[in-house]
């Protein structure tokens, strides 16, 4: 009888303990959807970066993108101001206007997409070219991995701004040297993280594991190693969105990027800059535009590898085990 | 020491590359480079005499090579707009560059490494969480802005220092400043980021085993292992310094190889132009491959047995 | 007539609890751990990995992570309590009196910084030598712990050596200073086999010429056979046997220390397929109610489901058990 009960015991225990060990794993995707809406950083970042996106999308909509026409009998008008215009009609001025009367939500609105254009555009064409570089040259190794190597190597390290002066100086002023300058020291960082990551991974057991099953480099490449790379890659990615923001719009303030009358936010804070006693919003907004969009792609990119890191340190000690 | 040498030689290999890249970009746009540098009312004649002159009616390796040769001896021809010597030019913008640059570098790390060990070692208490608020956001200032708003705070309103010009130490602050700036919040995370990373390593534990005083243990053993990716990112912070001098020297009017290089571009002053984007890119490659070096030397691992 | 002679233990443990917080839950990795240690004798804590006796190292020296507090119980060194010791008599004591060698000597050394330094650092700060006397220390312990060439290895970088030199090169580091008690955990798991038994002679060696008490943590049961004179064995952050070692093996008494004996593999006529305990350690934040080895004892009866036992003496051993079973019945 005793026995009976002990068994009892037994197996009431042993479902106890399933049931707890259940809760402690769940699927990868899960976890890490989990790991995203619970870090802070991740949230606050992608808030901002949806207002700014809203804002991109929504605001020449509903208010119109003409940056170009100049009202100079409404110069340096505050923020929420309403004026007349020539036809009789009264316009409400979001923003207020600048030093040529030119509507200054207007203006911002297209300038965060020309950043965008720029910035995350060009950044999703590199990803791409780099991942497949850095995977080319990781898998194959010999005279093909020395040769991207080689290069990237050299490129990676350069200040992007002087890459885009550099090629400014061949192409004259314009987006097109600054978008050329990006996509080329993005494609190359990318490469080369994706690369050192392709380099590590080989060696690890399961892809032994899967080569001893048969499967082929294709097969391999994309579905074992491809996950693995992308969370670095991601990370780095948004590192750069960050970088080329800043550098679009570091290179237009001092003439080199977008022309006038085009409002990238460099051309605005640049144009704005003698004002700034008068009216300091025309500097001041898009000033404070370009902080608000670094810091939601900084945060998004610390969130992401704060969520990525532990996980995947987790995976390869369960891995190992 | 073999890798010393290897990584020297190929150095050596990137900066014979680069110019020659420097040299085919200058060249990209394929057109007339003269165009702009000539009056409209100049004939086709004293055009094409213009551009033999300058040695551009030759193919693109001729002309390398005649270019690599005269800068080798020393000629490196004169300016478009005001006919000055490149020499000459070099001699004064690059002195105040440097002078501009060490400043940066040297507050760099002065600021960022103390503040970065003090947030790890308070790691998610008020000040580390402080810090840590400060370097994000320090990073996603836009240089020229932050140092529109230093214009704006310290010479228009407080009048403590010149908005702008040269030579005297008040007139290095505010452009070392902002130089810095994001190199500072750079450098107070990897520095963090570094000494957590030791901090939760076996052999700290041994040197608290041993009895070793905490400022041991962090200072000397924590710190020595940080410093080592900091030591080579070190190299990679003189490109970044030459990058964003080009950005920094032409809002505060410092008179450098940056504002040279960045006027050159905006009046198609192409000998200027090609000469100082050699210049800056040997800097970035010398930096890099300091950068190389350090972290050989720094790091003992890498010494062979 | 004989008197018997009252010695105190170098080293007391009662009922030292340690708790973990870790990915928002709280848990006791080591629960009510209590162990006596004598003078000139060598103490081998057994048992499976994750049942907390590192951490009942590291709670000794007080080297815990931050994420892990000792929360009850005391510890008594000579007399003194240091759970509650103030962080500069801990760091006096470290090294000078108890000592701690660890598993992985290879990222247990420094590798900024050469051999030689490092011990020398230690004799500096403990002694307040000059650097002729402390560098002939740090040689003439490096030759003692068997280092060929000590002169020429005093400038080598930790990985410039081999994984049996490196653990020599801690246990000088752990000896130079002729601590009392050394705390060895699982000093042998991470070098090759050949080099176990001579890291093990070399401890025995010192243990018997230094006379001083040694704490040897290990889960290899040979090497408690070859080395102990007491044997403690730990389950789920508890001791639930405590002998004499000849006894221990001769009558293991708790079922959990006969499942241990009975997986050794011998070398026999017959083939015979390995034993080994079923079941798994339970994870530390989730544990039976009763006893804690239940799930997995072939003894088990009701009561051990619903009470924890506790620690009982019998003789000069300890036992947690309701219902010990002599070991042939197995």
């Amino acid at each position: 009888m005793t026995q009976t009960t002990v068994d009892e015991y037994k197996r009431a225990w042993e479902a106890q303990l399933l049931a707890f060990e259940d809760s402690q794993h769940r699927g990868t995707i899960q976890r890490l959807l989990q790991g995203a809406r619970r870090n802070r950083l991740v949230i606050a970042g992608t808030v901002l970066g949806l207002v700014v996106l809203a804002g991109a999308v929504l605001g020449p909509a509903v208010l119109g993108s003409d940056y170009e026409s100049q009202q100079l009998r409404n110069i340096h008008l505050s923020p929420f101001s309403t004026a007349d215009l020539p036809d009789q009609t009264r316009h409400f001025y979001l923003l207020g206007t600048d030093h040529l009367g030119r509507d200054v939500a207007q203006r911002l609105f297209v300038g965060i997409r020309v950043s965008l254009l720029v910035a995350l555009g060009v950044t999703v064409m590199s990803m791409i070219l780099g991942i497949l570089l850095g995977l080319v040259g990781g898998f194959s190794g010999g005279w093909r991995d020395r040769t991207i190597r080689g290069v990237t190597d050299f490129v990676w390290g350069f200040p992007l701004i002087l890459v885009a002066v550099l090629f400014a100086g061949g192409l004259g002023e314009g987006l097109f040297p600054v978008v050329l300058a990006v996509g080329l020291v993005n494609l190359a960082a990318i490469a080369r993280v994706v690369r050192g990551e392709v380099l590590v991974l080989k060696e690890r057991e399961f892809i032994e594991a899967a080569r001893a099953g048969g499967f082929s480099s294709g097969r391999i490449m994309f579905r074992h190693v491809l996950p693995n790379i992308l969370a670095p890659t991601f990370v780095l990615a948004s590192y750069y969105v960050a970088v080329a923001i800043i550098a679009e719009a570091a290179l237009s303030f001092i003439g080199l990027g977008a022309q006038p009358p085009l409002p990238s936010l460099g051309v605005m804070v640049a144009e704005g800059r003698n004002y700034l006693q008068i009216n300091h919003w025309e500097s001041t907004l898009p000033g404070i535009t370009i902080v608000l969009m670094v810091l939601s792609v900084s945060l998004i990119g610390d969130g992401l590898r704060d969520v990525f890191d532990p996980r995947l340190r987790h995976e390869a000690k369960r891995m190992e085990s | 020491m073999r890798r010393i040498l290897s990584r020297t030689g190929y150095m050596i290999l990137i900066l014979i590359l680069s110019s020659i890249a420097v040299f085919y970009a200058i060249r990209l746009s394929g057109g007339d480079a003269t165009a702009a540098a000539l009056p409209a009312s100049t004939t086709a004649a004293q055009r094409e005499a213009f551009r033999e002159r300058l040695g551009l009616t030759a193919p693109i390796y001729v002309q390398y090579f005649q270019y690599a040769g005269r800068i080798l001896t020393g000629d490196l021809g004169n300016s478009l707009t005001n006919n000055a010597d490149i020499g000459d030019m070099l001699i004064r913008h690059g002195k105040n560059s440097l002078i501009l640059g060490a400043a940066a570098f040297v507050l760099v790390f002065a600021i960022g490494i103390p503040l970065g060990i003090w947030a790890s070692v308070r790691r998610n208490r008020a000040a580390d969480q402080g810090i840590m608020t400060f370097s994000v956001t320090g990073m996603a200032i836009p240089n020229f802005w932050l140092a529109l708003l230093a214009i704006w705070l310290f010479a228009s309103t407080l009048h403590l220092l010149p908005s702008a010009g040269c030579c005297e130490l008040r007139h290095l602050v505010l452009p070392a400043g902002v130089l810095a700036f994001e190199g500072i919040a750079l450098t107070v995370r990897m520095t963090r980021s570094a000494m957590l990373e030791n901090l939760g390593q076996d052999w700290v534990r041994t040197a608290r085993a041993a009895g070793l005083s905490e400022f041991r243990v962090i200072g000397k053993h924590a710190l020595r292992n940080a410093l080592i990716p900091i030591i080579s990112l070190a190299g990679l912070r003189i490109g970044q310094i030459v990058g964003y001098a080009l950005v920094v020297e032409t809002i505060f009017g410092w008179p450098g190889l940056g504002q040279v290089l960045v006027n050159a571009v905006l009046r198609r002053d192409y000998p200027v132009a090609q000469f100082f984007s050699l210049v800056l890119v040997a800097l970035v490659v010398i930096g890099n491959w300091l950068a190389d070096l350090g972290y050989v030397v720094a790091n003992p691992r890498l010494r062979r047995a | 007539m004989s008197e018997a002679v009252v010695v105190d233990p170098v080293l007391s443990l009662r009922n030292l609890t340690t708790t973990i917080h870790s990915d928002g839950l709280t848990f006791d990795v080591v629960r009510g751990l209590s162990l006596d240690i004598y003078p000139n004798e060598i103490v081998c804590l057994v048992g499976e990995s994750g049942c907390g006796k590192t951490v009942a190292a590291l709670s000794v020296m007080r080297l815990l992570p931050e994420a892990a507090q000792i929360t009850g119980g005391s510890i008594r060194f000579k007399g003194r309590e240091l759970v509650s010791a103030a962080e500069r008599d801990i760091r006096a004591i470290r090294a000078e009196e108890i000592s701690m060698i660890f598993q992985d000597p290879l990222t247990s050394l420094d590798p900024s910084f050469t051999v030689g330094s490092i011990l020398k650092e230690l004799i500096k700060v403990h002694r307040g030598s000059d650097d002729a006397s402390a560098t002939a220390l740090a040689l003439a312990t490096l030759a003692e712990v068997e280092i060929p060439d000590a002169k020429s290895r005093m400038d080598a970088y930790p990985h410039q050596l081999s994984g049996g030199m490196r653990q020599r090169v801690m246990i000088a580091m752990a000896l130079v200073l002729d601590p009392d008690l050394l705390i060895a955990d699982e000093p042998t798991t991470a070098l090759d086999v050949t080099v176990q038994a001579q890291i093990l002679d070399r401890l025995v060696d010192e243990q018997r010429q230094r006379q001083m008490a040694m704490l040897l943590i290990t889960h290899d049961l040979a090497v408690v056979a070859s080395v102990a004179h007491r044997v403690a064995v730990m389950y789920s952050g508890e001791i639930v046997e405590q002998a004499p070692v000849d006894q221990l093996f001769a009558d293991p008494q708790h079922p959990y220390t006969q499942g241990l004996i009975h997986a050794l593999p011998h070398v026999s006529a017959r083939k015979e397929p390995l034993y080994s305990i079923p079941g798994r350690v339970p994870p530390p934040q989730f544990t039976p109610p009763g006893c804690y080895f239940a799930p997995r004892c072939p003894f088990s009866i009701e009561v051990c489901w619903k009470d924890h036992p506790p620690l009982e003496f019998d003789g000069d051993r300890l036992l947690r058990c309701y219902n010990p079973q002599s070991f042939a019945s197995l």
